[in-house]
């Protein structure tokens, strides 16, 4: 049921850049590409059984239960204000842990990969359109690339 | 994980909490004997190890403002301990005083802050001024022309005691004992506390003779008033002897020391320029005791909860190799299928004893609480002039752990309305013919599977009609409806927000907390909260809570196809809907229960949940009547299937603001089920004013 996040070597996107290296997961939600921060990513589940929350917010999925932790799971597509899709096979869920030291789930369409991003193909806090910009700490600008790095805090805790 | 030092600094907390508890415990001791005329030596010395004790830790720790507060707390207690400064009500005030700032600062210590805090200040300040009244130093214990050898080796205090104890002319005694080693700490303390009602044990130094290697010999010095045969009768043994230490008849002084039986160990011939001898032991010496008399250890409830987590996985287990065995039994294995069946009932069992333990663990006794109210019922009635009478019962009623560091705040509140609104005044008492001192009853008793905690007060009564006119005046009752109210029904208005018990006329505090606050907290854990009150007899509010949070029994129900758990201890009766026995009043469905009225609610609509195009809701629907206080509601559900023991999790940050829900459990086959909330989903529906004549039908049944 559970995948440990560990990438195969060759499928880690090599270094283009200099300076320090940071590492972010990649996910897909429609087309676009996403990236989190990997260090808080403690595991990428297949879907488990949800159950419905009645009165939640819309974009809480429901709960689920992870070995005996009850996880809250949020459509990430719907917390950030994108239109509902349905789900597919490839349908993931990150359980990220917060601040308060719990953990949450986030269902996006698709994993991808880990990606190493050297500090030149990060550009900080860019101004970006829509809803999506509140949530969003970046883009990674890896070879020929755009991926929207989530600010993780700002998405679970906001 | 935590670090090292994050976990050491954490015990050092946990600590000296558990320090300043135990230093709390002993002033209400400390405070009970100085009102009966005699403050206990033992406990003032007792208290003065305590913040000694604490001093070094915080030290240790660089916790500088505890090592502060500590530090003079320690003088202070020193000098009450050898008699140097008076202890009476004042300078117990300023110490009861002294717990309050150590909870203040352990807490800001625990966030790791260091501002300003006036309750320190105001101790300190206090403490100085106390520090005017320090009577001079008595004259030192050499006058008494006391065997040298002793002196070497009795500390300042005890020379203090033997002193005192001389002064009162009372009797010394030699009692010369044989401990096993093995069992020495116990057999010492069972020893002073028997020899507690006949005086007291000043010091005892090993004789350096022993019948055996596993046995030490102790000579313990005594003060008593009583003869030696009284003694020998009560404390007389195998392994003990006692002689009565002679007074020495030129001075009136008493030789210690008698011929050819030394109480200074063989070897210091010369004790003046000598070190004095180590002590195989010193409870009340001034080191810190190495070994700890107790064999308990400090468990973090979250590792406990984690324990029960795996409790949980391992029930999961279980029906997976229940369902195997089926399968096994399907393809004809017999001999195998009985055999794992037996292995299966025995995992059964052992894990039924697992759970068992763990919560078992997670009790504490109530009293732990009950010491913090006492100090509170101390300090108010101080503040009031009130003079209270304490009963409490049933301190040693268990419960869940958690509960219990909910439930001070609540009582707290309680027993300060009590003594605020409940107690009248002295004058007001003496005219009304009752004692003067009021008596508050905390009494605590397990009733199946709940705690019952009653606050008891001999006051002046809940005055219904003045509740009333808030209730009206706040909009909570119509005006035209308030005469059809009961007198239960105008005591439950006590409960509504903003509606207080205190009299308008002659409040002066102004510090009574809502009881609607005291009753939201108590419904967090589970719980029901009652009140009874006969004017000019006393008002007793009743606590019933849950035994543990950690495991429930529920009624698991179904409603469009979800599933949800209703704890057992909000259910009354399940039953039935006849859907043509149901009638609308106002804005409600009710249905007629046993001649009264019963609200219902349809939880499908309530919580607008999404019935499949393919399920056409069942034929006939149960009603599940809940039960809070005085209160009642049917809840309509699909099916009822059964009785489950579950463990409530709470619902994450995400999800706290959504109401209607206790938590979550987990189903057994990898499912997730909601635990309602009874007692917020009876709030909701039958809100406000809107409640108060609800309660007034369900009254009439």
């Amino acid at each position: 049921m559970a995948e440990l996040v560990r990438a195969p070597a060759g499928r880690l996107a090599r270094r283009g850049g200099r300076g320090p290296v940071r590492e972010f997961l990649t996910f897909l939600l429609g087309d676009d590409v996403f990236g989190v921060d990997l260090a808080r990513i403690k595991e990428i589940l297949s879907l488990p059984p949800i159950t419905l929350v009645p009165r939640a917010a819309q974009f809480i999925v429901g709960i689920c239960s992870v070995r005996g932790l009850l996880v809250s799971v949020m459509d990430l597509r719907l917390r950030l204000g994108l239109e509902a899709r349905p789900r597919t096979r490839r349908a993931r869920i990150l359980l990220v842990t917060t601040d308060p030291g719990e953990v949450v789930g986030l269902l996006v369409d698709e994993v991808r990969h880990v990606v190493r991003l050297s500090e030149d193909e990060l550009e900080l806090s860019p101004a970006l359109g829509g809803d999506v910009s509140e949530h969003v700490l970046g883009v990674g600008r890896p070879r020929g690339e755009f991926i929207v790095l989530l600010d993780l805090a700002a998405v679970v805790e906001g | 994980m935590a670090e090292p030092g994050d976990r050491a600094r954490d015990e050092f907390l946990s600590e000296a909490q558990e320090i300043v508890e135990t230093f709390s415990r002993n002033l209400l001791s400390l405070d009970a004997s100085v009102r009966e005329g005699a403050a206990d030596p033992a406990l003032v010395n007792e208290s003065f190890r305590a913040v000694h004790t604490l001093k070094g830790l915080a030290g240790l720790f660089g916790a500088q403002r505890l090592a502060t507060v500590s530090h003079r707390l320690e003088d202070l207690l020193d000098d009450l301990r050898l008699g140097r400064a008076p202890l009476g009500l004042e300078t117990l005030d300023v110490l009861f005083s002294a717990i309050d700032a150590y909870g203040r600062l352990l807490a800001a210590e625990r966030e790791g802050k260091d501002d300003p805090i006036p309750a320190v200040d105001d101790l300190l300040s206090r403490l100085d001024r106390l520090g005017g009244q320090v009577a001079p130093k008595a004259t030192p214990v050499s006058d008494y022309e006391l065997d040298p050898g002793l002196l070497g080796v009795l500390t300042e205090y005890e020379e203090h005691r033997l002193r005192t104890n001389l002064e009162l002319k009372l009797r010394l005694y030699r009692l010369r004992v044989q401990f096993d080693l093995s069992t020495i700490d116990k057999a010492l303390e069972d020893m002073k506390s028997r020899a507690k009602k006949h005086g007291e044990i000043i010091t005892y130094l090993p004789t350096g003779e022993a019948s055996s290697p596993d046995t030490i010999e102790l000579d313990l010095l005594m003060a008593s008033r009583d003869d030696l045969a009284t003694l020998i009768g009560s404390l007389g043994a195998e392994n003990i002897v006692i002689e009565e230490i002679p007074r020495r008849r030129t001075t009136g002084i008493p030789s210690v020391a008698a011929p050819r039986t030394p109480l200074r160990p063989p070897g210091t011939d010369r004790p003046s320029d000598s070190v004095p001898p180590p002590r195989a032991i010193e409870p009340t010496g001034d080191g810190p005791s190495l070994r700890s008399l107790t064999q308990t250890v400090r468990v973090d409830i979250r590792k406990l909860d984690y324990l029960m987590n795996v409790v949980g996985e391992l029930a999961i287990v279980k029906s997976a190799l229940g369902r195997l065995t089926e399968r096994l039994r399907a393809e004809g294995q017999r001999q195998l299928v009985a055999e794992l069946q037996r292995s299966h009932r025995s995992f059964d069992r052992r894990l039924a004893e697992l759970q068992a333990g763990i919560l078992e663990v997670r009790m504490v006794p109530l009293g732990q609480v009950f010491e913090r109210l006492a100090r509170v019922v101390r300090q108010i009635s101080r503040e009031m002039r009130k003079e209270i009478r304490l009963v409490i019962t049933g301190a040693e009623t268990e419960i869940d752990k958690l509960i219990v560091e909910e439930l001070s705040d609540p009582l707290m509140h309680m027993i300060r309305n009590a003594i605020d609104h409940g107690i009248e005044t002295a004058h007001r008492r003496a005219e009304v013919g009752k004692p003067a001192a009021g008596t508050i009853a905390l009494n605590a008793y397990q009733k199946g599977n709940h705690v019952m905690i009653e606050v008891e007060d001999d006051g002046r009564g809940i005055d219904e009609q003045a509740v009333l006119q808030k209730a009206i005046a706040m909009g909570r009752v119509p005006k035209d409806g308030a005469h059809e109210l009961s007198r239960e029904e105008l005591l439950g208005l006590i409960f509504l927000p903003g509606v207080s018990t205190r009299d308008q006329a002659d409040d002066v505090s102004g510090r009574g907390v809502g009881m609607d606050i005291v009753k939201t907290n108590i419904g967090r854990l589970g719980g029901i909260i009652d009140v009874q009150s006969e004017t000019g007899i006393g008002t007793k509010v009743t606590i019933t809570l849950p035994i543990t949070l950690a495991i429930v029994s529920a009624l698991m129900v179904r409603v469009a196809g979800n599933v949800f758990a209703i704890p057992l201890a909000s259910v009354s009766e399940a039953l039935w809907l006849d859907e043509a026995g149901t009638e609308r009043l106002d804005s409600r469905e009710v249905i007629t229960l046993r001649g009264a009225t019963l609200p219902i609610c349809r939880l499908e609509r309530l919580l607008e949940l999404e019935r499949a195009p393919s399920d056409p809701g069942p034929r006939r629907p149960y009603v599940v009547v809940v039960a809070l206080g005085n209160r009642r509601l049917g809840l309509v559900v699909d099916h009822l299937f059964g009785q489950q023991d579950i463990v409530i999790k709470p619902l994450g940050r995400a999800l706290a603001s959504v109401r209607g829900f206790a938590g979550a459990t987990e189903l057994g086959d990898q499912r997730v089920g909601l635990v309602l909330d009874a007692s917020a989903i009876v709030d909701e529906v039958l809100e406000g004013s809107e409640a108060v004549r609800g309660i007034r039908r369900m009254a009439i049944g």
